[in-house]
């Protein structure tokens, strides 16, 4: 037979093919590190704790509202580390995990594929920034507006959080690392994000803010351990 | 393409450890020689030879450097290279067809 002749000396094309897939999953395998950029945004995460509450509050706009006491002052302010701590720790960290993996690269022998990533990163650090600057400004306007428009102020205010933008580029890393695991989990932890869950967990006050930052900041130190765990054999073994 | 997908293959691609090689570098983007040699698990002379063919035949790129005192050498697939795995790899998948609709039995 005429497939028997062609394939004589190299195996029957079922298993070229099936071999040709095992060295792509080799390679796969070997390019992947994936817990380090999940442990640096761990890592950026918690440290922006204390920056939010001590870093100081930059005031947008203030009214004259009613209260139950009677009438007060409201005023919309937001943290200055949303303008100043996140973008260059958002930057710099992309700057960290594009030399970890070139170094990497370089240890291992695999090229990499992490520069779409880091760029993602990058232009949503900034596309945040600027998105908050919008939301700070926005959020004014629907005081009076009534409770639908304060949802959509809500919800605004949770896609425009750096822990979200760190999710969403971490989804283009799922791509790049060609990595089902991570995109199951960079999706639960996008719904935590989104959806209002604060495991029964609510802070008053100027702490108030501190469950925005600690459940992400877990679930991304979670992450990090569970792939150091799951990818040790493979940083083990030798290139 | 209306012959049998097996001529359509490529002797030089389609040789079991040249096939590996092109894959590994496809993926990787660029891989480094002693990577190769060990997932393919040659001796460095046949791998030598395997590449040397391929060079030859403009499917890869190979740049030799050093990193430190330690020399390296790093192997990118080319254009042409490309083009020529992912017509081996369609050619593969034909010809398993083919083979799989000549083993199912007439209705």
């Amino acid at each position: 037979m005429l497939n028997e002749f062609a394939y004589a000396g190299d195996g029957d094309p079922h298993e070229a093919l099936s071999r040709a897939r095992d060295l792509v999953r080799r390679v796969r395998t070997a390019q992947r590190a994936t817990w380090f950029p999940l442990l640096v945004f761990a890592a950026v995460t918690f440290a922006a704790i204390p920056i939010e509450r001590y870093g100081g509050y930059h005031v947008v706009t203030c009214r004259a509202i009613a209260t139950p006491q009677g009438r007060g002052l409201g005023c919309v302010a937001y943290s200055n580390a949303l303008f100043v701590y996140w973008p260059i720790a958002l930057i710099l960290s992309y700057v960290g995990i594009a030399a970890f993996y070139a170094h990497q690269s370089r240890k291992r022998g695999v090229g990499t594929r992490v520069r779409p990533y880091v760029i993602a990163g990058i232009v949503l650090a900034v596309a945040v920034t600027a998105a908050t600057v919008w939301v700070a400004h926005n959020a004014s306007l629907s005081v009076d507006a009534g409770l639908p428009a304060q949802q959509v102020s809500d919800l605004a205010g949770r896609l425009a959080r750096p822990t979200f933008a760190i999710g969403l580029a971490l989804l283009v890393l799922v791509w790049a690392e060609r990595n089902l695991a991570l995109l199951v989990f960079m999706v639960g932890y996008l719904v935590i994000l989104l959806a209002p869950v604060t495991f029964g967990w609510v802070l008053m006050g100027r702490w108030a803010f501190a469950p925005q930052l600690v459940i992400p900041g877990g679930l991304l130190l979670l992450g990090a351990i569970g792939f150091a765990i799951a990818q040790r054999p493979a940083r083990l073994s030798p290139a | 393409m209306t012959g049998h997908p097996a001529i359509g293959l490529d002797d030089v691609v389609h040789q079991r450890v040249r096939l590996g090689i092109l894959a590994i570098a496809h993926e990787a983007r660029r891989v480094e020689f002693g990577f190769l040699r060990s997932n393919l698990e040659l001796t460095a002379g046949n791998l030598s030879q395997h590449l040397g063919v391929l060079e030859n035949a403009g499917l890869i790129a190979i740049e030799k450097g050093y990193e430190g005192k330690r020399a390296r050498t790093w192997i990118t697939l080319t254009k042409a290279g490309q083009a020529a795995l992912a017509e081996e790899i369609t050619q593969l998948k034909r010809l398993i067809s083919q083979v799989d609709r000549a083993g199912k039995p007439h209705a």
